[in-house]
């Protein structure tokens, strides 16, 4: 679809926004309304534009899908990565507490990496769907 | 008066939605879910004015991006019948 122009110079516009409002949601899910969930979502859409755009081959050169199934794999060790750090701590799996000296700081520092290993997760794993649904040519 | 707003609002998304349901061919169909997906966006971020919650207003444009994109999704696959094609493939195509 390269030789839609307002569509290609809208979209080299918007891509770039849309992912850093997925960073916004991703690290402002303390304060407001986000998460990991939904900033994997709509870092994935950026993506996904991309490759509407120019084709799912280009969008295969710029982003490596095994790369995407790695990173997909190490959003989970992430997650599970922390727990188990928190059980090496001496508290119960995921108690973020024992993080840090202090508690709330450790709460911080615990609900920061475990959303991003989500979003991480999330944004690989809508990339390999749309890579899926997507005929390769 | 805001919550007289938001009735206007959901009529008019009524209207989007039967205009979407009569729709003779399928862009007819597509302009009128895209403008459906608009009016949602103004239903977001006035319901969150109204409950004191302007938080909202990243949710509607989270919805006004996604929405962009599903339109360009849906025309894209009427146009092409597949999701990942680029305009060099249909060039081959030609060729062939």
């Amino acid at each position: 679809m390269e030789h839609h122009q307002v569509l290609r110079i809208v979209s080299r516009f918007l891509i770039p926004l849309i992912m850093l409002f997925a960073l916004y949601v991703q690290f402002h899910g303390d304060y407001g309304p986000g998460g990991g969930f939904q900033a994997g979502v709509i870092f994935a859409v950026g993506f996904i534009l991309y490759g509407l755009i120019y084709g799912v081959e280009r969008l295969r050169q710029v982003v490596n899908p095994s790369l995407m199934r790695s990173l997909s794999a190490l959003g989970v060790l992430m997650y599970a990565g922390v727990g188990v750090a928190s059980m090496l701590s001496g508290g119960e799996f995921l108690n973020y507490s024992v993080l840090a000296e202090d508690p709330v700081a450790g709460q911080h520092i615990g609900i920061l990496i475990i959303e991003f290993g989500v979003g991480l997760t999330v944004a690989s794993t809508m990339t390999i769907l749309f890579y899926a649904f997507a005929k390769p040519y | 008066m805001v919550e007289f707003t938001i009735l206007l609002i959901l009529l008019s998304m009524l209207l989007a939605l039967i205009s979407a349901a009569i729709g003779e061919t399928v862009y007819d169909k597509i302009l009128a879910v895209n403008i459906f997906g608009t009016i949602t966006v103004l239903f977001i971020a006035v319901y969150g004015f109204v409950t004191g919650r302007p938080d909202f207003l990243d949710i509607a444009l989270v919805y006004a991006l996604i929405s962009f994109v599903t339109t360009i999704a849906v025309l894209k696959f009427f146009e092409y019948g597949d999701m990942g094609k680029s305009s060099t493939d249909r060039e081959q195509d030609i060729d062939i």
